[in-house]
């Protein structure tokens, strides 16, 4: 095959909108994008809630400045402050562009774009449409990335960066559709893959396929993991899916409510109530769940989140989504009745370590969205900014590897490699001595990670989680494909993403088990303050000899001071 | 996943599932086969897909990734309906089977079948293309981004169902006119090309009209309202097929193409007579050279068999054509009046 100047993993936001600018950038380039599943199904299409910018349409007085402020805050100082200032200045640049290009926000009397309130923010700042902003976003790049003409490769599964030294020679990846293991030269690539929340497999509300592919892929080629410890557990999953229900709903006013009718968010977050940050909110509601105060179903023990009082013009109008889960995934009408809700996995802070462009330390391997960590989020991401980021800096990262391209030379991927790659499927794909369902090792990690690396973590409980997962990898040893077929087998696509979810869990275990203080969405019962004097600083995670070896890397400070974090 | 098997103390029902069954390369047609699992209330075809991948019988090969009815992956027929496995409820469907306890699950029609209940979409995203399902923005690239467009919440409107599209494929699945012709347009990117039509931000709305006005575009639709009634979102598709005729023959005129030709021929007709005359239709709407090249053999036919149509002399005007033709006019009137004023 013809080696590519820029090869893009994942199609969702990130992917979408890097290949869209690598384009503009130099349109003589030779970009693809390679993706597990069809572009517009990408997890982007889950957002419901919108995108924050500082367009000040709605609160006048609304400024980037203050946004900054806010997402520092929200990150609990973890995050880099020059990244900040990149991801606010840029965000009603890139508002306004995707608005130029046909997405269908919401608008407000003035015919400028809707903005409204979400947790954390000092202002109403975040753009919508409804509440299917992701999935609109995601038609938009896709829709502009047919027009521009953008190379695409669906339903292909990446294996394996090819390495030469310091710097790649491009991927190595699965047709799914014919099972057939190509070659793909780049000079440069692009990891786009989204997140590994997916990990606590029923305790998340993420995609199926939201297991850190892109970031197990950079870890066992070498290339440090930022952070991987911070994940953040969204409040409000519905009680038997773990689906998500946008913080939207409080936005627009709904409460929370423990079975002796208390709006007890006055206990945690007097002055936001509903509306504090949700790390924050993640651990009022567990609490309470902890301390006796939820309601008990054979379904496990739950809260309200109640929408009944903002009447049924306004759910209707505003929140149709959230209806129509609760209804299909529920069976509860929020018009008539409380929504039972309990915190689940929602997001990776974490990542590929990336610098503000988007590279990594290894040559031609950049990274952008969920999938690599620049740091804006820090220790806890605020609602709101995850598609800014995705846009921001998988832009930015679009046009870095466009530019940058040239500096590399395009590699070469032998039949040796290719070969090797195949064998070890072979490998995975033997059955005698394979006996383990990878359904029970998938579900069992999820299970242990959110018991042992969940909302509340403590020492003890770590180190069972740490224990548990290394077994679950020597089980991992003798899972068995049951499928042997060479067309579309999702068999063997679920094992080989069971494997990535398996080496990133040891990273966010191992992550979680040294940050001994309490910081963001990680919080240690046994550390249970912030600890600026030994952990204001990134935690770095790298493969050595197939081990996690953890390091670290100073925050980027600027113009804000250490403070104490209060709602 | 967890089992389908209790969590609950609600009462449980075997469920047979009769799933179609397709590897091109080992078999040399499709079958079915039947995996039974007992399913309480509340469960979804979904995860009892999963429940069986992960339990009876890995090979069962199928799409899936939001699980929550967004991404539009496992679109597939439920006792043969198109709709979406991970929204559509067991015992809801279980009702409507045709034999009691069995839920029929097949793939999407329309589409190249590839295996099991995975069929490619790459000839519906190729549709998208040739039909520009983009906005092709009236503002230039470089001045992008500085500020926005106004646009007012009554536009937003014109095409926020619209927008609620996830491409699933299940109006494509149930579409009359692509199971005859696979290169009709489809619902999806009707619906699709409404929408860019509408906003006021492109600027390609009449190239993109003229390419929907041809062959295979939006006047071969039958009106059979399948996509609309299959529509996981509820999106009224017919209205935007409807919004796209009455564009074309708005800007383009009446003797466009065949299909505005023929709807006119179907107006005069109706006006004049209160019914059709058939035996012109054809070369009303095609002319007379492609009515000769096309038609002849079949006319042949009809007059050895005594099946043609009577001559326009011989048709007569309906019973109460007068009080119809004042119904008729009053009706159109009322239409261009409500025309007029969704304009404004």
């Amino acid at each position: 095959m013809k080696p590519f100047d820029v090869v893009i993993v994942g199609g969702g936001g990130a992917g979408l909108y890097a290949a869209m600018e690598a384009m503009k950038t130099n349109p003589s380039l030779n970009i693809a994008v390679l993706s597990k599943v069809y572009p517009n199904r990408s997890h982007t299409s889950a957002a419901q809630g919108g995108a924050n910018a500082a367009l000040a349409n709605k609160a006048k007085d609304d400024t980037v400045e203050m946004h900054i402020f806010d997402t520092i805050k929200g990150s609990d100082y973890l995050a880099d402050q020059d990244a900040v200032d990149v991801l606010c200045s840029e965000a009603p640049k890139i508002i306004r562009e995707l608005e130029n290009m046909g997405t269908p926000w919401s608008r407000m009397e003035d015919n400028t774009i809707a903005q409204r309130p979400f947790g954390g923010a000092g202002r109403p700042r975040c753009c919508y449409c409804s509440d299917k902003t992701g999935h609109t976003i995601l038609q938009t790049l896709y829709e502009q990335c047919l027009k521009k003409g953008v190379m695409f490769f669906n339903e292909y599964f990446v294996l394996n960066l090819s390495v030469n030294g310091s710097r790649s020679r491009g991927l190595i990846a699965m047709n799914m559709k014919s099972g057939k293991v190509e070659a793909f030269p780049a000079r440069t690539v692009i990891f786009a893959t989204g997140g590994y929340a997916k990990m606590y497999w029923n305790r998340s509300s993420n995609a199926a396929g939201n297991t850190g592919d892109g970031q197990a892929i950079a870890y066992r080629s070498g290339i440090p993991l930022k952070d991987m410890e911070f994940v953040q557990f969204h409040p409000t999953g519905l009680r038997k899916s773990g689906l998500l229900i946008t913080e939207g709903a409080r936005g627009e006013g709904g409460y929370l409510i423990n079975k002796d009718g208390e709006r007890f968010m006055a206990r945690y977050a007097k002055e936001k109530m509903e509306l504090g940050p949700r790390d924050l909110v993640a651990r009022s509601i567990e609490t309470e769940i902890l301390e006796g105060r939820g309601f008990d179903s054979p379904a496990g023990t739950y809260i309200h989140l109640d929408l009944t009082h903002l009447g049924a013009d306004l759910i209707k109008s505003r929140l149709p989504q959230i209806r129509e889960m609760s209804m299909q995934f529920e069976g509860v009408d929020p018009i008539e009745e409380p929504i039972p809700i309990k915190p689940t996995a929602h997001y990776s802070m974490g990542g590929i370590d990336t610098d503000n462009f988007g590279r990594t330390v290894m040559g031609g391997v950049y990274a952008a969205g969920e999938c690599g960590c620049v740091s804006v989020h820090g220790a806890n991401r605020l609602g709101g900014n995850s598609l800014l980021d995705i846009l921001v800096f998988g832009r930015i990262a679009g046009h870095t590897a466009a530019q940058e391209a040239g500096k590399f030379e395009s590699g070469t991927i032998s039949e040796t490699e290719l070969k090797e790659q195949l064998e070890e499927i072979r490998g995975i794909m033997q059955s005698s001595g394979h006996y383990e369902r990878y359904g029970a090792l998938r579900e069992e990690l999820g299970q242990t990670l959110a018991l042992n690396v969940g909302i509340f973590r403590e020492s003890s409980l770590l180190q069972k989680g740490i224990q548990d997962i290394s077994e679950l990898k020597e089980r991992f040893k003798k899972v068995r494909v049951f499928d042997t077929s060479d067309v579309f087998n999702t068999n063997l696509m679920q094992v080989l993403e069971l494997k990535n979810m398996l080496d990133l869990a040891e990273t966010v275990a191992a992550g979680a088990y040294a940050r001994q203080e309490s910081r963001g969405s990680h919080t240690r019962v046994d550390f249970p303050v912030r600890d600026d004097a030994n952990w204001h600083k990134h935690s770095l995670a790298t493969m050595v000899n197939g081990k996690v070896s953890l390091g670290e890397k100073p925050v980027t400070m600027g113009r804000y001071e250490l403070q104490e974090r209060t709602y | 996943m967890t089992a389908p098997i209790d969590q609950h103390n609600e009462t449980k029902k075997d469920v047979t599932f009769r799933v179609f069954r397709f590897n091109p390369q080992v078999d040399s047609k499709p079958y079915f086969d039947d995996y039974t699992i007992s399913v309480e209330r509340g469960i979804t075809v979904l995860r009892s897909l999963n429940y069986i991948k992960e339990h009876i019988d890995a090979s069962v090969s199928f799409r899936a990734f939001c699980q929550a009815g967004i991404c539009g992956s496992c679109g597939m027929r439920i006792n043969g309906l198109s709709q979406l496995a991970c929204t559509t409820q067991v015992w809801d469907v279980l009702v409507k089977s045709k034999e009691p306890g069995i839920i029929k699950i097949e793939p999407l029609r329309n589409l190249p079948l590839i295996k099991d209940l995975i069929v490619d979409m790459d000839p519906l995203v190729d549709k998208m293309k040739h039909y520009s399902n983009w906005i092709d923005s009236t503002m230039p690239e470089a001045s992008m981004g500085q500020k926005e467009f106004l646009i007012s919440e009554e536009e937003f409107l014109r095409y926020d169902k619209a927008t609620d599209c996830i491409l699933c494929a299940s109006c494509v699945s149930e579409c009359s006119i692509l199971r005859a012709n696979k290169e009709y347009v489809s619902p999806a990117v009707l619906l699709k090309s409404y929408r860019m039509n509408v906003d006021s931000r492109d600027a390609i709305h009449e190239p993109r009209l003229a390419e929907l006005v041809k062959d295979h575009g939006v006047w071969d639709c039958t009106h059979c309202y399948r996509c609309q009634e299959a529509c996981v979102k509820s999106i009224p598709i017919m209205d935007a097929i409807h919004g796209i005729r009455e564009d074309a023959i708005e800007s383009r005129g009446v003797k466009d193409t065949s299909g505005a030709k023929h709807a006119e021929a179907f107006m005069s007709d109706i006006e004049k007579k209160g019914k059709l005359i058939e035996a012109t239709l054809p070369i009303r709407t095609n002319g007379v050279v492609w009515t000769l090249q096309n038609l002849l053999p079949m006319a042949v036919k009809m007059i050895i068999k005594h099946r043609t149509p009577p001559p326009p002399p011989l048709v007569k005007s309906a019973k109460g054509i007068k009080v119809f033709r004042e119904l008729f006019r009053e009706m159109t009137e009322h239409v261009k009046q409500d025309h007029k004023s969704h304009k404004k």
